[in-house]
């Protein structure tokens, strides 16, 4: 590296570690205010055909492997089972709660249900109580301090629904930039059983172009959304709208294949910058601020293995709080078998949810969401949604397959999470990744109250398809385990208290005041929705207060 | 190899639209065995040795050679674990994989080495 690499290596106004739902926000905003910024992602910029197609190998169903990282060989973490049971688990394995590591991290190949958390997700210990064994607690921030950054996600990015049809439970000030997608046959139906019920219902929310948005394309309606990558780049993720415009002012220095190692402190136990990997050659950036947007797994972890002598615990770890209450949310689901045909094969198929379950179940704690769901290719339809008493094989379950295929209605949706201190990230010193630095250890399980209101849940989904006309109806919900996965949240929560939170409002790491974590690591509670839409609303806030700040 | 042959067709049976091994499963199984579970093929192959022994000590005849009604009734056993001959490795972990495979090797994307022509896309509506 020259003289002037090494000049600009020196002197970053930050360091921002990952580009998911929340880095790439931050990048954009720091770099638009004129800071100059290193954001360093762990995976690749993946094209579409790099990410592909395989129906066995893809972040929805992952057979064999998945396709938007990491690799499969050298990112081992080791999983701890509710019997106390450890496995060295590989990324594709259900149990590494992965998400996926690339350009765009999670984004580039999600659902992207655009959900603003409901106002009582903020207060959720002041409204219910607090449950024995749970650290079930409120936000230092209201839904009204979020709701203007809620809004400029929707309108930076790009999301599609219709505000008026959730305005009396999640009031707005601005309706989406896009219209919501169109209505199916199963919409139709799940849409008359919820008039006969008194059920509230809505678009889906998605951060989808709906029609063309920003410069880019309008969604093709393809059958293969959740989980992939789209053919048209109309599936708004940060690395296709934030992160092009942060590159764009100059200001921004991207690093894929970049693996975030340590965040380096100073004699006086200062934060001074980052020490990452670009393949086996390790390197050192310097900077007045380190952001930490790695997801609640990794950030954890980060965090966890960045120990000195003046911090032996880890950064931020003073009171044993850096991976605690990792989140995310049981999904519990339910099918049935529709009077006709409702398959019309158009993409994504997630359209109608009802938010009437959220919160004010009577003897439970919050609630959660339901949606019909993302068309599945036949492969993810066989593993995931037959009949439990159906025959696995056999004549009897190809003519289930070939009957019912286009006939089975399927809603689902997040639960809110009650957490547990007890379901944690740490790090174990004795198994190591690729670069030999400690993996993340996942151990504990959701709070037994979150599986009480998993199971309300899963009881509201078959009465929806009941009502919904259908003959036959069967569910499913997971059980006590741990919640983390795509959603995970939760290991960095923010607070007043430095002695139960990892950082204030901001994200600001209570012990040191030029280090933040930003992104699902912040969330006190998860909500009974899909939080990304809430990781981009803080990251918006945060960085304003960086921006300000740098 | 027959026995393969006869088991997949028993798994999906053919109808108007293709059984197992006319859909190409065979094709996916001996390509799936050689890359992602090529450390499984020796215990597949063992399963499937199985298959065969419990058929003869059933009924004395190959696999291949068994009634339909035979033939469901010697997989339903090893599904369940009832075996009559001395299995090295477990029926039933056996039989979950066949299954999955098999299915895997019929619903998944032709370009997986299986689904022949895309038969069993149109078979569902996936494809119309």
């Amino acid at each position: 590296m020259g003289n002037d690499g090494l000049r600009i290596m020196n002197n970053f106004d930050a360091i921002i570690i990952g580009t998911g739902a929340a880095g790439g926000i931050v990048a954009c905003v720091l770099a638009e205010a004129g800071k100059h910024v290193l954001l360093l992602e762990r995976g690749a910029a993946l094209t579409f055909a790099d990410v592909g197609r395989d129906d066995l190998r893809n972040q929805r169903l992952a057979v064999y492997g998945h396709n938007a990282g990491p690799d499969i060989t050298g990112n081992p973490r080791v999983f701890v089972d509710p019997q106390g049971r450890s496995r060295i688990v590989r990324p594709y394995e259900l149990d590494y709660h992965n998400n996926a590591a690339c350009l765009g991290g999670g984004t580039r190949v999600y659902g992207a249900q655009a959900w603003r958390f409901h106002p009582n997700d903020f207060r959720m210990a002041s409204k219910y109580g607090v449950p024995e064994g749970s650290s079930l607690a409120d936000w230092p921030i209201s839904y009204e301090t979020l709701e203007p950054f809620y809004e400029r996600a929707e309108w930076e990015l790009g999301a599609a629904g219709d505000g008026a049809s959730i305005q009396s439970e999640i009031p707005r000030k601005r309706n989406y930039p896009l219209p919501p997608v169109p209505p199916s046959p199963q919409t139709v139906a799940l849409q008359t059983a919820a008039r006969q019920l008194n059920w509230l219902t809505s678009p889906v929310p998605l951060l989808i172009n709906t029609e063309g948005y920003a410069g880019r394309a309008a969604c093709i309606e393809c059958k293969y959304c959740v989980g992939f990558a789209c053919p048209t780049d109309a599936k708004n993720g940060t690395q296709n709208t934030v992160i092009p415009r942060a590159l764009a002012t100059g200001n921004c220095h991207l690093k894929t294949s970049a693996f975030a190692e340590k965040i380096e402190t100073d004699n006086r136990g200062i934060v001074s910058g980052v020490s990452y990997f670009v393949d086996s050659r390790r390197e050192t950036a310097r900077s007045k601020i380190v952001i930490v947007s790695a997801g609640a797994i990794e950030s954890a972890r980060l965090l966890l293995n960045s120990h000195s002598s003046l911090h032996p615990a880890g950064l931020g770890n003073e009171h044993d709080q850096v991976g605690r209450n990792l989140q995310g949310h049981l999904y519990p689901r339910a099918y049935g078998i529709a009077p006709g045909r409702v398959f019309n094969g158009i993409g994504p198929g997630v359209t109608i949810a009802t938010i009437q379950f959220n919160h004010d179940n009577p003897g439970i704690i919050g609630g959660g969401m339901l949606a019909d769901d993302f068309i599945k290719p036949p492969i993810d339809f066989w593993y995931d949604s037959l009949p439990p008493e159906l025959p696995r094989w056999g004549i009897e379950n190809k003519s289930f397959m070939r009957e019912n295929y286009t006939r089975v209605m399927h809603v689902r949706g997040p639960v809110q999470d009650i957490p547990n201190p007890e379901g944690r990230v740490t790090v174990h010193n004795a198994v190591r990744d690729k670069w030999g630095i400690p993996v993340a250890r996942l151990s504990g399980t959701t709070h037994p109250a979150t599986v009480e209101t998993a199971e309300f849940m899963r009881e509201r989904g078959e009465e929806w398809l009941r009502a919904s006309g259908c003959e036959k109806v069967w569910s499913a919900q997971p059980g006590l385990i741990l919640s983390g996965r795509q959603h995970q949240a939760g290991t960095c929560r923010m607070g007043n208290d430095p002695r139960s939170s990892v950082t204030d409002e901001w994200g600001r790491v209570h012990s040191h005041d030029n280090l933040f974590v930003v992104d699902g690591s912040l969330h006190v509670t998860n909500g009974g929705f899909n939080p990304v839409l809430t990781i981009m609303a803080l990251a918006y806030r945060s960085a304003e207060y960086i921006a300000q700040r740098v | 190899m027959n026995t393969l042959r006869a088991v997949v067709d028993c798994l999906i049976p053919p109808d108007d639209f293709p059984g197992a091994y006319d859909a190409g499963v065979c094709d996916y199984l001996e390509r799936i065995f050689q890359t992602d579970l090529a450390a499984q093929s020796q215990f597949f192959l063992a399963g499937l040795d199985g298959i065969e022994a419990e058929a003869l000590a059933r009924f004395n005849k190959p696999f291949a050679n068994l009634t339909p009604d035979q033939q469901v009734s010697t997989l339903a056993a090893i599904e369940s674990g009832d075996v009559k001959t001395s299995w090295p490795i477990s029926p039933s972990l056996f039989f979950e994989m066949l299954v999955n495979t098999t299915a895997e090797g019929y619903y998944s994307d032709p370009q997986q080495g299986g689904n022949r022509d895309g038969r069993s896309w149109v078979m569902t509506g996936f494809e119309s």
